[in-house]
């Protein structure tokens, strides 16, 4: 039974690696204490489908690639108080921009792996969630309230923040805004 | 999510969770309302194929490091050996026993994270238990200390990289081509070999409650992707498990090998990839039986089905057992796979001891110099999910031309087909969805231990809703988690 | 030997120091550090990264301390909101010109902009970011230049030209599509000048030019340029 009411906690991983997800497991015993004092309403560990209502605060991974995840994190950004980017991908676009740098990008990067490099039926899938041109870091497309650098950030850090913001105070951040 | 198809009616399962990377379900019912069919499609990719020309081949690495948060390792050492290959260098004795050590690191963490915080709450709190405490911090709160071990021999496994490579995930200033960046300090070597015994120890509990449970799972293990193919995995010159370097072994359904000693750079020779239009994941098929009857499988059930020996007495002994449950020591069930990973991490960690033991792994010299001296390079290593290939072609300035990456989950996704179809027929039976139902789908994916960031060199995710449709197209039942 | 000597206030401390020193000196040799990029000890001031400016009492504009001599009286300030958000500024406009991601990057963790960003809590880029996908020039024996990672604060081309004295990096172009080159534009390889003293990899503050194979932290050598030029000068005679 709960007897203090728990902070609703969300996260999301868009187009990265799950590397800044693994860094959150990574506070190891940490995770203990912070079981404690966060409900975990949706995430990719757990098994809740839709995004609820009335979350407190989202971590979002991964850069913005396709079109379902730009849905999705829309819909994280109006049902949600505090929305925070973690990890380069959600800040800068990172590794998963590197196609920016070519023109129809999406269209670049289908072609040489499903038509050049296939053996078998060479042809670009089309019963998936289609590619947008570009690949966005999020406060591109919505309001971000926080931003945690860093490929991943540590453990350290993400615990830094999560305290912060648990308890109703603003991260520093000056020190801490080491990317890669 | 109503999807119309050539079958009647369809249900999908969006998005599958507790698994690393994005995917779906489709489950396809005949007129009958039996299930016919069931798809597995990956909904994200990044194209790592493409973004990699231009870059020069010392940062693949790096780059390719980036596919997976969950297994970076597996890629750096892939990739290094593929970079290995372009310089032309043998990396001196302590480097290649450095990786070797780091990539045990890589598969204990990788495991216990699949074991623990991925799948444990199927088998130890229920498939059929609420989805709100179905999950890691529900084990934190009904079995706390079975919840703390799989922390704990996770954190061994990221502090053995941590203490090697200088960070736990994306360490990719530490391995360079023909080497590593910087020796192992005595203190460090010193601090793991005392954390070592613990995680031993949690190890050893926990295949002992998992053969304690498996009678009670027999279900599972009879339904749950429980269908003969072919397997594949790096062995030893002698057939023993090999994780870093070795030959490719295929094994069929019998037992029997049906190829040995292969040249895993001469890939291409005996794996091919198809493309369907309904996943971003690609369909890797062994060429000899063509598409789509060549499916083979991967990964720690696969590995321990190709090997003989794993060659640590612990592991050894838990092997032997682990082959009885299967027809010539092949085990076919997927569910089983769970099995394996322990044992594999049961073999890692006495591997990581033996390891930690020789002197030579302390030696200073960990670096052979040169530059561009083919203009090829492959490298082919065991992650935790399965062979792993990265291939690269240069220009003579060292820039990137050309990449192609088999990742290891990709390997299965013909049978990741074929379970999701298996266990759809059996428990898709009604026109009532329960949510378990559904749960015990994406139990069979969790078993395989997916990895699709890496397998389509990117990432996403989708809500989950199900719904059942009559043949007139009206809504029966609907469920959305 | 008399030399004239100015006093000024540095953030309210009087301090004083020989005519025709710069503000940034000045602020150095009494212990206080202004964050800059383009500048080195041992070349001329550039001026052109703008991470150096300060308040000077007396005048709205804000002035760069590399290139702004002391006079007798100055107030200068060297901290403040302002400063801090100008500065913040900066960085994300440099960041956001090119290509840069530090994660996958060879000067990861020995970069100068890498590490101003962090000090200054530069948490994002409020700019839209321009992906450049310029050509790797590796045509020479070891050096590299990737000029997606250039942020065109010039030390390679000055310590060139100064230091090694054979002119062989000048910059093309103008604006955000300026961009260093070799001679008379051509690959590295083939440039009739270049002495390979590397010394262009040892000044560049981030990850644009580099020594393949070797690890940055071993290639950056920020004192080079003073280092060189006080032996030419005999300085140690005094």
């Amino acid at each position: 039974m709960e007897t203090v009411e728990k902070t609703k906690l969300a996260t999301i991983w868009l187009s990265g690696c799950s590397g800044c997800h693994m860094s959150f497991l990574d506070q190891d015993e940490l995770l203990i204490d912070l079981a404690k004092k966060v409900q975990l309403v949706y995430s990719p560990i757990v098994d809740v489908k839709i995004f609820p209502e009335n979350v407190d605060v989202t971590l979002v991974e991964g850069a913005v690639a396709n079109e379902e995840q730009l849905s999705l994190l829309k819909q994280a950004r109006a049902q949600t108080k505090i929305l925070v980017s973690l990890g380069d991908c959600a800040v800068t676009g990172n590794v998963t921009a590197l196609r920016n740098a070519w023109s129809d990008s999406d269209q670049a990067v289908l072609e040489k792996a499903y038509v050049e490099t296939s053996d078998e039926k060479a042809l670009i899938p089309m019963a998936v969630p289609k590619l947008l041109k570009k690949v966005h870091s999020l406060h591109e497309v919505v309001k971000v309230d926080y931003f945690i650098p860093g490929c991943p950030p540590s453990a350290a850090l993400i615990n830094y923040v999560l305290t912060e913001l648990l308890a109703g105070r603003t991260p520093n951040m000056e020190g801490r805004s080491k990317y890669g | 999510m109503v999807e119309e198809g050539k079958m009647n009616k369809e249900i999908v399962i969006s998005p599958i969770t507790r698994i690393e990377g994005h995917a779906k379900v489709t489950i396809y019912l005949g007129k009958d309302d039996s299930v016919k069919e069931a798809r597995f499609h990956v909904t994200d990719f990044r194209g790592f194929e493409k973004f990699c020309e231009g870059r020069p081949f010392y940062e693949m690495p790096s780059i390719t490091s980036r596919s997976c948060g969950i297994c970076p390792v597996s890629h750096l050492i892939a990739s290094a050996k593929a970079c290995d290959e372009i310089v032309g260098v043998n990396p001196p004795k302590t480097a290649i026993l450095l990786r070797r050590l780091i990539h045990m690191g890589q598969i204990i963490q990788s495991h216990a994270l699949n074991f623990f915080h991925l799948s444990s709450p199927d088998l130890l709190l229920g498939m059929d238990a609420d989805p709100a405490e179905r999950n890691i911090f529900g084990l934190i709160e009904k079995q706390p200390d079975l919840a703390m071990q799989g922390i704990k021999l996770r954190k061994f496994g990221q502090e053995l990289i941590e203490k090697v490579a200088g960070k736990r995930i994306h360490s990719s200033d530490w391995i360079l081509p023909g080497g590593v960046q910087w020796p192992l300090p005595k203190k460090k070597a010193d601090y793991l070999l005392s954390t070592l015994p613990e995680a031993l120890d949690i190890t050893l509990k926990t295949i002992s409650m998992f053969k304690d449970r498996l009678q009670g799972l027999d279900e599972e293990v009879q339904n749950f992707g429980n269908f003969p193919t072919y397997y594949m995995g790096l062995v030893t010159a002698t057939g023993g498990l090999e994780m870093y370097d070795g030959n490719i072994r295929v094994v069929d359904q019998d037992g029997k090998i049906v190829a040995d000693q292969l040249d895993p750079e001469k890939y291409h020779e005996y794996i091919g990839e198809a493309v369907e239009p309904w996943s971003y994941m690609k369909f890797p098929y062994y060429k000899p039986l063509g598409y789509p009857d060549g499916a083979y499988r991967v990964g720690p059930l696969a590995r321990l089905n190709v090997a003989s020996h794993c060659g640590t007495p612990l592991a050894d002994k838990e092997l032997k057992e682990f082959k009885k449950l299967g027809k010539n020591g092949v085990v076919q069930s997927t569910f089983l796979y769970h099995y394996a990973r322990l044992i594999e991490v049961l073999c890692c960690i006495e591997t990581a001891k033996n390891l930690l033991e020789d002197p030579e792994i302390l030696s200073e010299r960990v670096t052979s110099k040169a530059f561009v001296n083919n203009y090829e390079g492959i490298g082919v290593a065991e992650a935790p999910r399965g062979t792993l290939m990265h291939h690269y072609k240069v220009d003579p300035q060292g820039m990137i031309r050309w990449v192609n990456m088999i990742i290891a989950t990709e390997h299965n996704n013909l049978a990741y087909n074929k379970a999701v179809t298996q266990v759809a027929k059996k428990y898709v039976k009604t026109k009532q969805l329960r949510e378990g139902m559904l749960n015990r789908v994406e139990a069979v994916i969790r078993a395989f231990d997916p990895c699709l960031s890496c397998a389509t060199h990117a990432v996403g995710q989708m809500p989950l809703e199900v719904q059942l449709i009559d043949s007139e197209g009206k809504l029966i039942d609907r469920k959305i988690r | 030997m008399s030399v004239s000597t100015v006093k000024l206030k540095i953030n309210g401390v009087e301090v004083t120091v020989p005519e025709g020193t710069m503000i940034l000196k000045a602020a150095k040799d009494n212990g206080t550090i202004i964050p800059t990029l383009c500048n080195l000890e041992g070349l001329t001031s550039y001026g052109g990264c703008r991470l150096c400016l300060v308040e000077i009492s007396g005048s709205p504009k804000l002035f760069p301390a590399c290139s702004t001599p002391v006079s007798a009286g100055m107030e200068v300030t060297t901290e403040s909101d302002r400063l801090k958000e100008y500065r913040k500024m900066t960085v994300q406009l440099l960041l956001s010109e090119r290509t840069h991601i530090c994660s996958v990057c060879v000067a990861n963790d020995q970069c100068e902009l890498q590490s101003l960003a962090n000090q200054l809590g530069v948490d994002h880029v409020m700019f839209e970011r321009q992906w450049t996908n310029d050509e790797i020039d590796s045509t020479h024996d070891f050096l590299v230049i990737d000029r997606n990672r250039c942020i065109l604060c010039t030390r390679c081309i000055r310590v060139c030209d100064e230091i090694e004295g054979v002119h062989t990096l000048d910059l093309k172009l103008r604006g955000k599509d300026a961009q260093v080159i070799m001679d008379l534009d051509d690959h590295w390889v083939n440039s009739c000048s270049c002495t390979s003293c590397r010394k262009c990899a040892k000044v560049c503050p981030v990850g644009a030019i580099y020594i393949e194979g070797e690890p940055v932290f071993h290639t950056k050598n920020k004192d080079i340029a003073e280092f060189i030029l006080a032996r030419r000068n005999r300085k140690w005679r005094q």
